[in-house]
């Protein structure tokens, strides 16, 4: 039995402090690796804090309300995995594979944690308030602080209908102004730290579209797949394929992870954004990336990412959906060292074997960090890519 | 559910229900009809493949994917259900 330290964990290249928002556990429930312990609210909007590591919780040092520094001991667990970590949960390291950013270096130990100015004053764990199962888990999903929740039952029980009438105010959007500063912030660092590199090149997306309408119209409609799948999957596997571009750049050089875990840009209502990761994407078929993919952009929108997804990218592939223009051109999010852009699918003119047909065609851009690879280099990926979309039904 | 002997004021409700449970970010009350979906609330082809999953498991109703434009507008998605129920008798 190893007694570890549950860390806050860098959710982003630019992130230094989160805000503990609920623990999901109290001292002496046990906890199974990749689940979630606590939740925070960042910039990015509420994310779920898993645990690398299955064991039983100690104590909680944090009270909810509290601005945590990064890398600082929020909770310690007893593990029941010999030599357990202390990171919380980041796929790419639990792998032993490229590490995820990370904003600072972690603390020494426990620290003295003083809850924000206007937050309630929490009660200690050794006083939470009495809450009935259902309104606990109701309160679980929404991201409510329990302790904030004055309890309309005997003895001040919590109640499931004490929670509805918060819902609406939980699921409101999250204050997008320090989002936008956010991305400002990272993308400034990205355009002054990184040499990017920018290619194009348009496609006849006739094959992938074709196989798509085929096979949708031979499933249910909660099994369709969308185009953003097959592009995910052949960015993938051309990443797993062509070197120099899955991975970081780290401390003077590039780190190439053998996980190639795909950040998907997932715009959020009302502004801003966020590209959490569908993980090993280029093992994954196509039916499973796409019920991901769907669980992801509903947990993104309703604030529930998980902690692993938000750092673990090792590229990302972005769009702006069918309605929008041919071509974008993305900035890298570092530590990563490429970003894909997907333009809208239109009819276009198009020469193949000398004749002129109107196809469907889609631009797919590169923007790539000339620090690790060149346009050469830049230029097979995009190809790859290419190939990879005229074969749909190989991938 | 039994869908056959719905009015139009509750096939409207049932599908405002849909609309909010596919994207419970949005604002009930700030939907507006007949204004489009993804001008409105930056719909994509996400939230209308949810949306067109949810009003076929509702209603039983086949959507077919050329049919998604159907479902554009909150008004625009309850006629087509409306059409649908009463094509299927």
């Amino acid at each position: 039995m190893n007694r570890i330290d549950f860390r806050m964990p860098a959710l982003g290249a630019d992130m230094e402090s989160g805000t503990l928002t609920q623990w999901l556990k109290k001292p002496g429930e046990r906890i199974r690796r990749g689940e979630a312990l606590a939740v925070v609210e960042t910039t990015k909007g509420l994310i779920d804090i898993e645990s690398f590591d299955a064991g039983v919780v100690e104590e909680l040092l944090a009270l909810p309300g509290a601005t945590v520094a990064v890398g600082a001991v929020l909770a310690r667990i007893a593990s029941e995995s010999p030599g357990a970590t202390a990171a919380p949960a980041a796929d790419a390291t639990a792998r032993g594979r490229a590490e995820p950013p990370s904003a600072a270096a972690p603390a020494a130990g426990p620290i003295s944690i003083a809850p924000t100015p206007g937050a309630a004053a929490a009660p200690a764990p050794a006083s939470r308030p009495r809450v009935s199962p259902a309104a606990r888990h109701r309160a679980g999903e929404l991201g409510i602080d329990l302790a904030t929740v004055k309890g309309s039952g005997p003895g001040g029980l919590v109640r499931l209908e004490d929670i509805e009438p918060l819902a609406k105010a939980a699921a409101g959007p999250a204050p997008r102004v320090d989002m936008r500063a956010a991305i400002g912030a990272a993308m400034a660092r990205s355009k002054r730290e990184i040499p990017h590199y920018y290619l194009a090149h348009p496609i006849d997306f006739g094959a992938a579209r074709d196989w798509l309408a085929r096979f949708n119209a031979s499933v249910l409609v909660a099994e369709r797949l969308l185009d953003a799948v097959l592009i995910v999957k052949a960015v993938a596997l051309a990443a797993a394929q062509i070197e120099g571009f899955n991975g970081y750049f780290r401390d003077g050089k590039f780190e190439r992870s053998t996980a190639v875990n795909v950040g998907t840009a997932i715009a959020l209502r009302g502004g801003g954004l966020v590209a959490p990761a569908l993980l090993d994407a280029d093992h994954k078929d196509l039916k499973t990336l796409m019920r991901e993919f769907s669980d992801l952009v509903t947990r993104v929108r309703t604030g529930h990412m998980r902690s692993g997804e938000v750092t673990s990218a090792t590229i990302t592939l972005t769009s702006l959906g069918a309605e929008a223009v041919d071509a974008l051109y993305p900035i890298i999010n570092p530590p990563q060292v490429a970003i894909i852009g997907a333009g809208a699918v239109a009819e276009r003119p198009w020469v193949s074997d000398g004749q002129l047909a109107i196809r469907p065609l889609m631009t797919l851009t590169l923007a790539a960090d000339h620090r690790v690879t060149d346009g050469r280099a830049g230029s097979r990926f995009l190809h790859r890519i290419a190939d990879l979309l005229t074969q749909p039904e190989k991938l | 559910m039994t869908t056959a002997a719905l009015d139009p004021s509750q096939i409207a409700a049932h599908v405002m229900a849909l609309l909010t449970g596919v994207a419970p970010d949005i604002d009930p009350a700030a939907v507006a009809p007949d204004r489009d979906l993804r001008d409105q609330f930056d719909f994509d082809s996400m939230d209308t493949l949810h949306f067109a999953t949810a009003i076929s498991s509702e209603f039983g109703i086949e959507v077919a994917e050329k049919e998604y434009a159907r479902l554009a507008s909150l008004k625009k998605a309850c006629d087509f259900v409306q059409e649908k129920l009463r094509t299927r008798g």
